[in-house]
């Protein structure tokens, strides 16, 4: 497992700032935040944002705005679902960690299936991917799947919000397994599986900063 | 006769006989106050029922786990069903007394939950039990009594000082002048507790406020509905404090409405001499 | 160094803990670590979550309020049956008295957010009696599991039909907490920790009905008696 965390800023309201303020005495909040931006660079996070920023809601909740969400959705359920597929066939997992890919691979498959089921001819492609090693190495591919499980909650919980109604129900009943996938990989890591008693949400342009900073897609 | 025959002999006629000093000792009403029962502290259930120490461990049995402890949280629990309670966590066991599920006020009757053990599959309470004669413990099926109810507050009358004290979670955070019993109906010393509460009634002998306690008069024991020691307000403050009733524990009325606000029922109760 | 993971790090007080350990260990953050992380909350989080709760409050509607009763009576109820397994000394294994720990340790905390949120408008705790399934390790593994897959089909069936956006971000919060609780204790009991692809909602009367299944909610022993004198011994 890694003991070297980038850890991005989450930027939120003044509470944040504040709580950042506390931990990173001596450091301008202009300078910690450029250095948290740039990929890389090793920050600390301080207090955890609940809910995006309310500048990066664009509308009210409507079927366009479902659909924008809903294909980012499904980018975040293609990487996952792929991740597993090529961990499952890499023949570098035994024991549980396979059991768990085997299982959570065929969620996030039908992840896929529904939400391009749901988005029709408005789904976007399936990107070309580079995992860059994490699929072929038990360990990696563990500490890997516990940053994409925990990623998944705060990307779905951060788009809730934005959501009509229906669609918020599905995706509801898909973060919720998010979530399980998240606690069984870090019981498997003997981490703890429910860290806090609050999960975090992020914005989109969080979680696509994050994603972007992987290299995991490549086209 | 073997070794082990005579030994199981001796272990055998040990264990009767400690019965019967623990029999001979709970019915004796004379017995000072704190002999018998000490409050409850972790691990002391053990130490307090000298029957529970002669139990063979079987491995599958657990030394009873502590539920209450006046100086931290106390657990009481509401009689549900009529039931036996008995002198041994065991169906086969004695009878120490019968219990119904009403106080004669037609409160809940409750008990004071003092340790919990598993014997065959099956839980058991042992609780203070608001029967004669008073300290009397008993162990009743678990599945009798309702759930835990926890309180933090402890109250003790000292008879000798004429005081009451108030602690919540060892602290003090009240205290008051009371009468007690007169010295031929004396207010009976040991560990009890605080029953259930009565309030607007008309009857000024009693101030505007009483609680009634597990502790029972072992010499009015024909008094109506069992001759129960209150802790009550009164008409006739002056004569607080004294030895002045015929067992229940007088306060002043205003003593007794700030107790309320701080006392709820449930609360182990301690009257030393 | 070059395989160290940059993905962003989310709400994790255990990564967060062991970071926070690699700047001056003389720092505020020291001091900040141990007070957030033993109360099992967000560190730094006192004034994020109070400003999350404080919005839902502000925003909730008559009908958010009915929703956050309901979640909250369920909190009550899933606290007061932690908090009593861990006081009961029932559970002897190491792990499942961890999850009770920390577990109880959240409920408790949710417990305090609905209450904070709701105010005057908050319903009371009812009384419990949990029927011995706080009393056996067995019963505490298999009341727990129940409880918290419960947990997570309440939040999913309310969720969409949540008014206010302050209060659904609130509701969103929990609801993911309560799956990885429910995923954790699958886990220790050897249970499939994420049985479905897709979780189902229930609705709240779906919900009511098997928590009044369990008989867990009481009607608590009825300790005052008013109108007639007391006949004790005066």
């Amino acid at each position: 497992m890694s003991h070297h965390l980038t850890l991005e800023v989450v930027d939120a309201d003044g509470a944040i700032q504040e709580a950042l303020d506390d931990i990173e005495t001596g450091t301008s909040r202009q300078g910690f935040l450029k250095k948290a931006l740039t990929a890389g660079g090793t920050v600390v996070l301080g207090g955890v944002a609940i809910g995006g920023l309310p500048a990066l809601v664009t509308a009210a909740p409507g079927p366009a705005q479902d659909t924008k969400i809903l294909n980012f959705a499904l980018l975040l359920e293609y990487l996952e679902a792929e991740f597993y597929t090529r961990a499952s066939a890499s023949g570098a997992l035994s024991g549980e960690a396979r059991e768990f890919s085997r299982v959570v691979g065929a969620h996030e498959r039908a992840h896929v299936a529904f939400l391009k089921g749901a988005l029709g001819s408005k789904a976007g492609a399936k990107p070309t991917f580079d995992f860059k090693g994490t699929t072929e190495d038990q360990a990696k591919f563990l500490a890997t799947a516990r940053v994409l499980e925990d990623t998944g909650v705060a990307a779905y919980n951060g788009q809730g919000p934005n959501l009509t109604k229906p669609t918020l129900a599905a995706a509801a009943s898909i973060v919720s397994v998010e979530a399980r996938h998240a606690a069984w990989v870090r019981d498997i890591l003997q981490q703890s599986p429910a860290p806090a008693a609050f999960d975090a949400a992020k914005t989109q342009k969080q979680i696509e900063s994050a994603v972007g900073a992987t290299g995991f897609i490549t086209a | 006769m073997t070794k082990g025959r005579r030994q199981g002999g001796f272990i055998a006629a040990l264990a009767l006989l400690l019965v019967f000093v623990a029999f001979a000792y709970g019915r004796d009403p004379s017995v000072e106050d704190g002999a018998v029962d000490l409050p409850p502290i972790p691990g002391g259930a053990v130490a307090q029922s000298p029957l529970l120490t002669r139990q063979s461990g079987t491995g599958a049995e657990t030394p009873p786990h502590p539920l209450s402890d006046p100086d931290g949280t106390s657990r009481y629990m509401a009689v549900e069903q009529q039931v036996a309670a008995r002198a041994k966590p065991s169906s086969g066991s004695r009878v120490v007394a019968r219990l119904g599920t009403r106080t004669p006020e037609g409160t809940t009757n409750v008990i004071l939950a003092l340790a919990r053990v598993e014997r065959g599959g099956r839980l058991w309470i042992q609780a203070r039990l608001p029967v004669l004669p008073n300290n009397t413990l008993g162990w009743i099926p678990r599945d009798a009594l309702g759930g835990y109810n926890q309180v933090t507050t402890r109250l003790v009358v000292d008879l000798s000082a004429f005081r009451a004290t108030l602690y919540r979670r060892g602290t003090v955070i009240w205290n008051a002048r009371v009468g007690v019993g007169q010295r031929q109906w004396a207010t009976p010393a040991g560990e009890f507790y605080i029953r259930n509460r009565l309030t607007k009634y008309s009857s000024p002998t009693y101030g505007p406020l009483a609680f009634g306690t597990s502790a029972r008069s072992p010499v009015l024991t024909d008094w109506p509905a069992g001759g129960f020691v209150g802790i009550h307000g009164t008409n006739q403050p002056s004569l607080i404090p004294g030895r002045i009733s015929h067992g229940c524990i007088r306060l002043e009325n205003a003593d007794i409405l700030r107790l309320d606000r701080l006392m709820s029922p449930g609360t182990p109760l301690s009257i030393v001499r | 160094m070059s395989d160290h993971l940059t993905l962003a790090q989310v709400d994790s007080d255990g990564a967060i803990a062991e970071t926070l350990d690699r700047i001056s260990p003389d720092s505020r953050a020291g001091f900040l670590r141990k007070g957030a992380i033993l109360g099992g909350g967000i560190i730094g989080g006192g004034a994020v979550l109070s400003a999350l709760f404080a919005d839902a409050a502000e925003a909730a509607t008559e009908n958010d309020i009915a929703i956050a009763n309901f979640a909250l009576t369920l909190e009550y109820l899933e606290a007061e049956f932690y908090t009593e397994a861990v006081a009961m000394g029932a559970i002897r294994n190491a792990r499942v008295r961890r999850f009770a720990q920390v577990v109880a340790a959240h409920e408790r905390t949710h417990v305090a957010a609905l209450k904070g949120m709701l105010g005057a408008r908050a319903v009371a705790k009812p009384s419990f009696n949990f029927q011995g399934t706080t009393e056996s390790e067995a019963k505490f593994k298999a009341t727990a599991q129940v409880l918290e897959d419960t947990g997570v089909m309440a939040y999913a069936g309310q969720a969409p039909r949540v008014d206010a956006t302050a209060v659904l971000k609130a509701a969103l919060a929990i609801h993911t907490v309560e799956a990885r609780h429910a995923s954790w204790i699958r886990h220790i009991n050897g249970a499939p920790p994420a049985p479905r692809a897709f979780d189902q909602p229930k609705t709240m009367q779906q919900i009511l009905a098997a928590v009044a299944g369990t008989r867990f909610i009481s009607s608590g022993p009825a300790m005052t008696a008013t109108g007639s004198s007391p006949s004790f011994t005066g």
